[in-house]
């Protein structure tokens, strides 16, 4: 395998091309090599808006050769593709924007922003909007007196009672949420409460 | 000339389906020319810009089903951008006007619009068949037209399409006297899909063979669509995450194994793995498997699933499942067609998992093997040479090389003689994708051997004009020329102009050409739109003392029977 992350396959061209011109063949062509090394200097070929010009995604190149960099269009992977592959990353990571929110009796599956809320009443709220029923951020506040318990799943897969957590640690972890009838969810398997600070 | 009244002539062009047998029957004599033109019920226009409306309809008056294609295909890689044009509102409103009796319409790399959708729903009593393939511009308002007017719909069928989903009900505005639907594949739907609509419309649709779900629709909801529907031939299954002791997967696996009509599956857009193995059962009759949107299954359950699917005649899937799996591919799917590898890494971290060897495996395994797309890490001639000799019988051979420019990984030569070993074997290639590191000895070869050769793809590659000369003197039947960073000028671009007029296209960016070159050829050749397309400052072109000498960011120029487009944006200049 090429050794990678350093660009050192980018030196491997020049060396033991037998018979070959290198320097003359570098200036001829339009390499992609080129495209790193001038790309992040002041050829006037190439565009300043930062917008696709000729083969140098501008934004993305660091000044030094050596560093990886991202040619537009490159690999020919059409857009489409492009953005459900990125997107299952970040919809599975933790942590960040969006997690899926079920609930127990609604044919619809909800998706929300952990990030947009500030805290577990924050989130009582926008669970309560989500679905328009009031009463299931009641359960995050008032605990054992209402109808529904609302559960996440974390980091390691196990389910866990939402609002034990300090709330930094709930977003942290909080690949999931699901509010549950509170007669379905004795025996379901949560994890004991009174996670050690 | 003609022995036989025309009613019987006509009868005789039913059964000729092919366009490119229409069309060539249409050139015999003028009567046959006129007899084809009042019979052709599918007309195929593979650049919108080629003609235009009226003279589709001033030719073909009784046409049935078009198909259009707008952007070039580079558009696909980000290349062209947004607002270049292929709008479909034009056509639509020709068509509405006409009152031609339009049935289905196709579409790709098109620009399309709700009040486009709106009009074709109200415009044509008997449509049936809606396909959109990589088109934007529209939201499901849109599709709620389509939903609620076409009364004998049959398919709407949305791919990869980056459309607006404004969440509302449009899946509901089919009506409850709809029960004609065969496809319904909404897949490249980003929001929440009513469950109840969908359901009750799957219910009534007994004639349902192809459904594709988008991530909305989680597993519960799978299970009950699949047991109303067990003659699903084509099941696109949405987000498949679930815990495989829950009554729902117990009631999915229950489903699936009374569809034993389902020959295609795709989807897992969002997927836990270990519970593929509820498809087994059903494995050993699919003929096509999609599973490239399937970021996280690991290889081990690709493995375990394909191991099952002996019958497998087309296989899209991701460079995870590595040299090792491709091995089982290639043991197990003795009837294979199509293989597509999808690259999983495309930020570059170096973990793509196929090499040379995967490639070599299937050529072995697959004798029926004729279309490949491989992403992959690097690529021997050896290894080229020996897929030639094992598989002679490509018909579409594109490989793609991750790292531009990259030599033979072993002797560090170019890859010229593998490709010439792949286009000198392959009699009957006409789609070819070239990547790694190559010279001008690679179109020659491509000149001398490819002589079926429709399209092709160069990136980075050649040294000199006489690259791109050795293609266009040698392939007579090329359609589709597109090429980007390479270093083929002016030379090439003027040497036969008249070639142009048997092309489709021809696409260059990032290359050596100049705008004195361009413009030169525009003015030899009044029957091609020449483009030039630039974002950065039009202007600047113009204002420049070395005008001439500029270089062309991108060129796109094609043949066409109705000039320069009315449409084009201000950074697109048609010389």
């Amino acid at each position: 395998m090429e050794k990678e992350g350093l660009g050192l396959e980018i030196t491997e061209l020049r060396l033991g091309l037998p018979g070959r011109d290198v320097a003359e063949k570098m200036m001829k062509k339009r390499a992609f090599t080129e495209m790193i090394m001038t790309s992040s200097g002041s050829n006037s070929d190439q565009c300043e808006s930062g917008v696709v010009s000729s083969g140098g995604d501008v934004e993305k190149v660091n000044d030094s050769p050596a560093a990886k960099s991202q040619v537009v269009g490159w690999p020919p992977v059409c857009s489409y593709r492009r953005k459900n592959s990125c997107k299952d990353a970040s919809t599975t990571k933790v942590g960040l924007g969006y997690v899926k929110v079920s609930m127990d009796g609604v044919p619809y599956l909800r998706k929300m922003d952990l990030g947009s809320s500030q805290g577990y009443d924050d989130l009582a709220f926008a669970l309560d909007k989500l679905f328009g029923i009031r009463g299931i951020g009641v359960a995050l506040k008032d605990g054992d007196n209402c109808e529904y318990v609302t559960i996440y799943e974390d980091k390691d897969g196990d389910w866990m009672l939402a609002g034990d957590v300090p709330w930094g640690m709930f977003i942290e972890s909080c690949k999931r949420l699901r509010i549950m009838k509170r007669s379905d969810a004795t025996g379901f398997g949560l994890q004991p409460r009174g996670v050690d600070e | 000339m003609n022995y036989f009244p025309d009613e019987v002539v006509e009868h005789v062009f039913d059964f000729v389906t092919s366009h490119k047998d229409r069309n060539a029957i249409s050139l015999v004599c003028k009567s046959w020319y006129k007899i084809e033109r009042y019979s052709r019920q599918k007309v195929f226009i593979g650049n919108c810009y080629a003609t235009n409306p009226e003279r589709l309809l001033r030719r073909f008056p009784c046409l049935k089903s078009l198909t259009l294609k707008g952007k070039p295909h580079f558009a696909d890689f980000n290349l062209v951008p947004h607002e270049w044009g292929g709008f479909v509102q034009p056509w639509i409103e020709a068509l509405a006007r006409s009152r031609v009796g339009l049935e289905e319409l196709r579409l790709k790399r098109m620009v399309v619009t709700d009040e486009s959708l709106e009009l074709l729903s109200r415009s044509f009593v008997n449509f049936k068949s809606l396909v959109l393939v990589s088109c934007e511009g529209f939201t499901t308002d849109g599709l709620a037209s389509i939903a609620a007017n076409c009364r004998h719909l049959r398919d709407l069928d949305l791919q990869e399409n980056e459309i607006d989903d404004h969440r509302g009900q449009w899946l509901s505005c089919f009506p409850d006297t709809c029960t004609t639907l065969v496809t319904l594949n909404f897949a490249c739907l980003e929001g929440e899909t009513n469950l109840v609509a969908l359901e009750r419309l799957v219910a009534r649709s007994p004639n349902l063979k192809s459904l594709k779900l988008n991530r909305a629709v989680p597993l519960d909801a799978l299970a009950r669509l699949m047991s109303c529907a067990p003659q699903m031939v084509d099941l696109g299954v949405g987000s498949y995450e679930n815990d495989p002791d829950s009554e729902s997967y117990l009631k999915l696996q229950a489903a699936i194994k009374k569809c034993t009509s389902l020959r295609s599956l795709s989807g897992f857009l969002e997927a836990a793995p270990h519970c593929l193995s509820a498809f087994h059962p059903i494995c050993h009759n699919l003929t096509s498997l999609n599973l490239s949107y399937a970021a996280e299954i690991h290889g081990s359950h690709l493995i375990k699933l394909i191991q099952h699917c002996k019958k497998l005649q087309r296989l899209w899937i991701l460079d995870s499942i590595g040299d090792k799996g491709l091995e089982v591919v290639a043991s197990t799917c003795k009837e294979l067609q199509e293989l597509r590898v999808f690259p999983s890494d495309l930020v570059g971290g170096g973990n793509t998992a196929v090499t040379e060897e995967g490639l070599v495996a299937i050529s072995a395994g697959c004798p029926k093997l004729h279309s490949i797309l491989y992403f992959c890490q690097q690529m021997t001639n050896a290894a080229l040479v020996t897929v030639a000799k094992n598989c002679p019988n490509f018909i579409r051979f594109r490989l793609c090389i991750l790292e531009p420019n990259k030599p033979d990984h072993v002797t560090s030569q170019p890859l010229d003689e593998g490709f010439g070993a792949i286009v000198k074997a392959c009699k009957n290639l006409r789609r070819l994708s070239l990547s790694g590191l190559l010279t001008d000895q690679v179109f020659l070869y491509i000149g001398m051997y490819a002589n079926q050769l429709e399209m092709l793809s160069i990136a980075f590659a050649g040294d000199t004009d006489k690259g791109m000369l050795y293609v266009l003197n040698g392939c007579k039947k090329m359609k589709k020329l597109e090429i980007r960073d390479s270093p083929f000028g002016d030379t090439a671009l003027l040497a036969d102009v008249s070639k142009y007029e048997t092309m489709r296209s021809l696409w260059m960016s990032s290359c050596e050409v100049t705008l004195s070159g361009c413009k030169r050829l525009a003015e030899k050749a009044p029957w091609l739109n020449v483009e030039i397309i630039n974002e950065t400052d039009n202007n600047r072109m113009e204002e420049n003392g070395h005008e001439g000498r500029q270089k062309v960011d991108k060129l796109y120029l094609y043949r066409t029977v109705v000039g320069t487009r009315m449409d084009a944006p201000p950074f697109v200049w048609i010389l």
